[in-house]
């Protein structure tokens, strides 16, 4: 996963921030919607701070079917976007907004237990 | 079902399953070894995980033909939302075994359980017999449990293979 990179922002504004993730190949990650109520589905969340996660955008999924069961994933290199509002009021200078994304990976014949790791995005506010 | 070869390894071979003790859904604490002298499938599962899905029905079923024969299917659920997620799920399926509820503590002694499902047949000796990480054959484990039930481990071990990783990982928590 590519580290979410440094961003300046004035108060105010807002500003899309796109974070890239890798999934090794042979393994697929579930989407944001899977099928199965009971399947971990891909989340990025952001704590709230000076700036506000308004929108988080995931691409479109792939449908595939693995033993018999279909399924909406993400596999290769995809782009999750999250487009922030920086309160109007924020103070100057360099924060960091902490993100944090989980994921449940698999491949064909098993599935490695889900995982949340963090994701720190400093922002300089002008 | 079509003959196979059981892959159970031979009798001096094998390793003692290392006891455990967790809760089923009705509170009840189970130990693994509760089940000495009977064949255990100990299946390390999820509600999540769809190779999982696909063996809960060979599962059931062997927990119905062979249940009298000397032989049980114990599975441990990881699911992190513990029975609320795995109640519903059991009561779906129609589970007719008995699921406790999996923590880090008991995967730690089978070598970490990074992957699902992960499964071990073990003997009535409480002994590993195999070991299987992944989506395995029906018919492979029919044949091991079979093979146990028998009693004919030591012919039945002639065709095993190298250590599967679940072994490997097995051997590195012991050291």
């Amino acid at each position: 996963m590519l580290p979410a990179e440094a961003l300046t922002a004035h108060r105010g504004a807002t500003l899309a921030q796109r974070l890239t993730v890798t999934v090794k190949p042979g393994y697929h990650v579930n989407s944001d919607r899977p099928k199965d109520e009971y399947i971990i589905p891909l989340k990025l969340t952001w704590t709230s701070g000076p700036l506000d996660a308004k929108t988080t955008v995931y691409p479109k999924a792939e449908e595939i079917q693995v033993n018999g069961q279909a399924l909406t994933v993400f596999t290769g290199t995809f782009p999750i976007q999250t487009e922030f509002q920086v309160e109007p009021n924020a103070t100057p200078g360099t924060v960091t907004v902490n993100g944090k994304l989980k994921y449940q990976a698999c491949n064909n014949e098993m599935c490695l237990r889900p995982v949340t790791i963090d994701i720190p995005l400093q922002v300089t506010i002008q | 079902m079509p003959p196979v070869e059981a892959q159970v390894r031979a009798t001096k071979d094998r390793k003692a399953a290392p006891d455990f003790s967790l809760k089923d859904e009705n509170g009840k604490t189970v130990k693994l070894s509760d089940y000495r002298g009977k064949v255990v499938l100990l299946n390390f599962w999820a509600t999540w995980c769809g190779p999982c899905k696909v063996e809960i029905p060979w599962f059931i079923e062997f927990e119905q033909q062979y249940k009298d024969k000397g032989f049980a299917v114990l599975g441990v659920a990881m699911d992190d939302e513990g029975w609320q997620a795995v109640k519903p799920y059991l009561t779906e399926r129609k589970v007719n075994y008995r699921i406790l509820l999996g923590d880090d503590s008991v995967t730690q002694l089978y070598g970490g359980v990074d992957s699902l499902p992960t499964t071990f047949v073990i003997d009535k000796d409480g002994r590993i017999a195999s070991a299987h990480v992944g989506l395995v054959g029906k018919n492979e484990y029919a044949g091991e449990i079979q093979a146990l039930l028998k009693g004919g481990q030591e012919t039945a071990a002639a065709g095993r293979g190298p250590l599967s990783s679940a072994d490997s990982l097995l051997a590195s928590a012991a050291k």
